[in-house]
């Protein structure tokens, strides 16, 4: 179809306001269809026409007669019934939904010129007429028994369709007084707003976050700045610096105040951003009734979906991620779990299944519950299809808690379907809605009772990309853990835990969980007794639980969590860095990661001699690391003499290789140091050191150290062959 | 009491700064010897590891920062010291003593290079000293990477040998093949 260039330019505006319009009327129609009061009836009725109406009229004025021609029909089809104010039948209802789809697909064809292979709109009159005899049937109802039907009376007689059809062709439809206000309505909710590409808010968003990064550097830069001031004023002559000085801390406090200037700017253009980028979540969720509705019928089951705190607005990019998650949920509810109306009503409920989507935010938390009330997880069911798959080990299968059990649904291909259908046996789904969640830095659990129903809760952060994480630190390290995936926070008592030969329990809401210190699981510290008043925190992720000690807790805080770099994707640890106050980065770990029961045997089968690294240098400890690890060694490290002393008060080291030049304690006093202890006077030392002069091996030799070796002897080999020699004369001795 | 004169100063330092200053200036704007012949000429970031110097493309190098503000990350890989925030971006920082199978070093990295791998993909490597930009000509380039490697640590095609025309060996690093290598003998293992 060629169309003018003028109105072509239309199109994509067109298909857009289309798609908007044809979402709401599938809402009416789905409610129209339901047992309501005229008077119910009423306004949906309206507004139904007026969307169809402008539907038509839009579509009329860009020439697309056949798209015009559809909406007249379904104006013709519903008119009798609205003239009623009577409940829609099911069958006119498809026809009437097949036909709104129908119209937006054709829309969107239009747009984007793809229109070579497109079909041609079958009749909806001849549709009904011909597939729906129910309806057909009920436009020949006398309006005085539909008025006899519903106990009201109307005075208006309804057109026949004939006389409609026939009455009018969309093209030379002339709008009554009341048809025009009602055209005018909608146009009206568009006043004063404009439609713009979504690409270019996106990349408007990225600038705003790279502006933000900017600030963050101002700050870095006033800091430097401070520093080398303070630097001055300490080294250079008073007076004959003064003027310069003078004129740099004049540019220090300027360039704060241009940061707090730009903070604020920063941060008006985020809010200006997050109005333009938010919708209520019920954009998403009303389409969702038409889902139900279809899948009920395509199933013999009956369902209502009822929604609570749909108003809650999110941002567009975090609703068209969770719609896929949601439509998932939905289709599983109808499929899995509501019965279908016989066997509901043998078990005493309603033979109408409810499903309820409640939202609800907290903070920047936004938790989104999927229920119904049909027949709940079967665990028998699911734990004999795990066996059948040899999905695990049958011992550890019939070990699974109804909690671990119910995990196994989040399977890949896991189904407990055995034939496939179009909605589902195949597997795919829900471990799909699971990792589409994770990827949004969320969490999804399942609850469910037998025979009275399932509930998904999905939780993830309402501001995209940000997520609350709780700030702790784990020896020299600051790490966030996700706050969603915090159960509690607790202090260790001696009184509280179990300890064990080789285990730590403690027993928490009527659960025995594992005792665990993170700074084991990062391998940063040896295994050892969990400290009285050490925080715990009760983690709970993918059906399993259990207590982390860490060293400190510093607080929460919602954070721009962005993916490692490609070079540490692979690290199972961590979904990410973010970006604190100062511009450092911090990783956060993977909650799901924690709760691993495979990454709990990997850490506890670590054993080998086991190194102590101290070194003020990333490069040193890294090398030294490299080298040991070749060995067969389990490596940790320290970053001064201090901190080294202190992983040696908790674990035992086979050996210690030690920086001599180091800010705050060097390496000949941690030596000695370590020497004037009984407990690790045996332990070996070697000394490293950038200077190797005789005189300096000879300090370190006498400061206790077994051997001495300089920096640029550590070369591949060198390090290792050199403890092992030392290992061996200890042994010797 | 000691009064300070500015001339007087600038008298001391005349003799040794200014000198030196000048020094590198002419080092600085002199041509290198290749390019009287008005040959195509290839920049190298020239830097120290151990007792070998090694280069990147100069092109590549996106900056040169002190190495403080790294966080570290517990069970990366050996060769990863950590992760640095560069541009907006997180930048991996690499030993590049570890990536070349340490070959030793005389001192303690302080510098961090930010190299760009492609398609806008950066990482850090340390090294000892601030890199020199050195300018070899491109036919010892293209000759040096068509030739089998001798005795240097060739590591595949990673790090080529390069000779200047003033005798000086320096190793060319191909950063993407270091970790293309790296990747693979993780994989093997």
């Amino acid at each position: 179809m060629k169309l003018d260039p003028f109105l072509q330019d239309l199109l994509p505006g067109f298909a857009v306001e289309a798609e908007e319009i044809a979402q709401r009327l599938q809402g009416e129609l789905v409610d129209l269809e339901r047992d309501l009061t005229s008077e119910q009836r009423r306004p949906v009725y309206e507004s139904l026409a007026r969307g169809l109406h402008t539907l038509k009229g839009t579509a009329a004025t860009l020439g697309l007669e056949p798209l015009a021609e559809l909406a007249h029909q379904m104006e013709n089809l519903i008119a009798p019934f609205r003239e009623g104010l009577r409940r829609v039948p099911t069958d006119l209802a498809d026809a009437l939904l097949r036909g709104i789809d129908n119209f937006v697909m054709h829309a969107k064809a239009y747009a984007m010129g793809q229109t070579d292979d497109l079909p041609s709109l079958p009749p909806l009159d001849h549709l009904v007429a011909e597939n729906t005899p129910s309806t057909a049937a009920a436009l020949e109802v006398a309006p005085k028994e539909v008025a006899a039907e519903e106990g009201e009376s109307h005075g208006a007689t309804p057109p026949s369709t004939e006389r409609q059809t026939t009455q009018t062709h969309p093209g030379a439809h002339e709008p009554s007084e009341g048809s025009a206000k009602l055209l005018a309505t909608p146009e009206s909710e568009f006043e004063g707003s404009w439609r713009v590409n979504t690409g270019q808010v996106l990349a408007l968003m990225r600038e705003v976050e790279r502006l933000r990064e900017v600030r963050l550097r101002l700050d870095d830069r006033r800091r430097e700045l401070e520093i080398a001031l303070a630097s001055v004023q300490r080294i250079a002559a008073q007076a004959q610096t003064a003027e310069a000085r003078g004129l740099v801390g004049s540019v220090v406090r300027a360039l704060g105040e241009d940061g707090d200037e730009a903070a604020d700017v920063v941060s008006s253009l985020e809010e200006g951003l997050k109005s333009i980028s938010t919708l209520p979540l019920r954009t998403v969720l009303d389409p969702l009734q038409r889902t139900v509705r279809d899948l009920s019928r395509r199933s013999g089951k009956e369902a209502r979906l009822s929604v609570v705190g749909g108003e809650v607005s999110l941002d567009r990019r975090l609703l068209d991620s969770i719609k896929a998650p949601l439509v998932h949920l939905i289709r599983n509810a109808v499929d899995h779990g509501i019965e279908a109306p016989e066997g509901r009503r043998g078990r005493g409920k309603h033979r109408e299944g409810a499903i309820v989507i409640r939202v609800e935010q907290r903070g920047n938390l936004v938790f989104i519950e999927v229920e119904d009330d049909g027949n709940g997880l079967d665990e028998a069911r699911i734990r004999d299809e795990a066996i059948r798959r040899g999905m695990q080990p049958l011992v550890e299968l019939q070990a699974l808690t109804t909690s671990e059990v119910h995990q196994l649904i989040f399977h890949p291909g896991f189904s407990t379907k055995r034939e496939v259908t179009a909605t589902s046996g195949r597997g795919v789904g829900l471990d799909v809605v699971r990792s589409q969640v994770a990827a949004l830095n969320g969490t999804l659990e399942v609850h469910s009772r037998p025979g009275q129903g399932t509930r998904f809760v999905m939780a993830v952060a309402a501001e995209i990309g940000s997520s609350p994480v709780l700030m702790v630190r784990c020896a020299e390290q600051f790490l966030g853990v996700p706050l969603l995936s915090i159960d509690a926070l607790l202090t260790a008592q001696q009184a509280l835990l179990r300890v064990g030969r080789n285990r730590v329990q403690i027993e928490y809401r009527e659960q025995i969980l594992q005792v665990t210190d993170l700074s084991v699981f990062l391998g940063l510290r040896p295994p050892g007794p969990v400290e009285d008043g050490k925080p715990l925190m009760i983690i709970k992720a993918n059906g399993r639980q259990l207590a982390l000690a860490v060293d400190e807790v510093i607080g929460d805080r919602d954070l721009m969590i962005r993916p490692l770099p490609a070079e540490l994707r692979d690290l199972p640890a961590y979904q990410g860095a973010a970006i604190l106050a100062q511009g450092q980065l911090m990783l956060v770990v993977r909650s799901e990661w924690l709760t691993d029961p495979g990454r709990l045997v990997n850490t506890v089968s670590s054993a080998g001699q086991r190194a102590l690294v101290v070194d003020d240098s990333l490069t040193a400890r890294a090398l030294h690391r490299a080298a040991l690890e070749s060995g067969g060694y389990l490596v940790h490290t320290a970053s001064d003499g201090q901190q080294g002393l202190e992983q040696l008060a908790t674990g035992s080291y086979d050996v210690v290789i030690c920086d001599v030049m180091m800010a705050g304690m060097d390496g000949l006093v941690f030596t000695q140091k370590l020497r004037a202890r009984a407990d690790l006077r045996n332990v070996p030392v070697v000394l490293v050191s950038a200077r190797d002069t005789d005189a300096d091996r000879r300090r370190g030799l006498a400061a206790g150290a077994d051997a001495f070796l300089s920096k640029k002897d550590c070369a591949s080999g060198r390090l290792l062959s050199e403890v092992s020699a030392v290992l061996a004369r200890r042994r010797s001795a | 009491m000691t009064t300070w004169r500015k001339d007087a100063e600038e008298d001391v330092i005349g003799t040794s700064a200014l000198a030196l200053l000048d020094a590198r200036r002419d080092a600085i704007s002199e041509k290198p010897r290749a390019t009287a012949a008005d040959e195509a000429l290839f920049w190298l970031a020239e830097f120290p590891l151990g007792d070998d110097q090694f280069a990147v493309p100069l092109q590549h190098m996106r900056s040169a920062l002190p190495l403080r503000g790294v966080t570290s990350v517990p069970l990366a890989p050996a060769h990863v010291i950590g992760i640095l925030r560069f541009q907006g971006q997180v930048v991996t920082v690499l030993s590049l003593a570890s990536l070349l199978g340490n070959p030793g070093w005389r001192e303690d990295p302080q510098t961090l290079l930010v190299i760009e791998l492609g398609a806008g993909r950066f990482v850090a490597v340390d090294c000892e000293q601030i890199p020199k930009p050195t300018a070899v000509p491109r036919r010892v380039i293209d000759q040096a990477r068509s030739q089998p490697q001798g005795a240097g640590p060739s590591l595949n095609g990673a790090v080529v040998e390069v000779l200047t025309s003033d005798r000086r060996q320096i190793f060319l690093l191909d950063i993407n093949r270091l970790l293309d290598r790296r990747r693979t003998q993780r994989d093997e293992t």
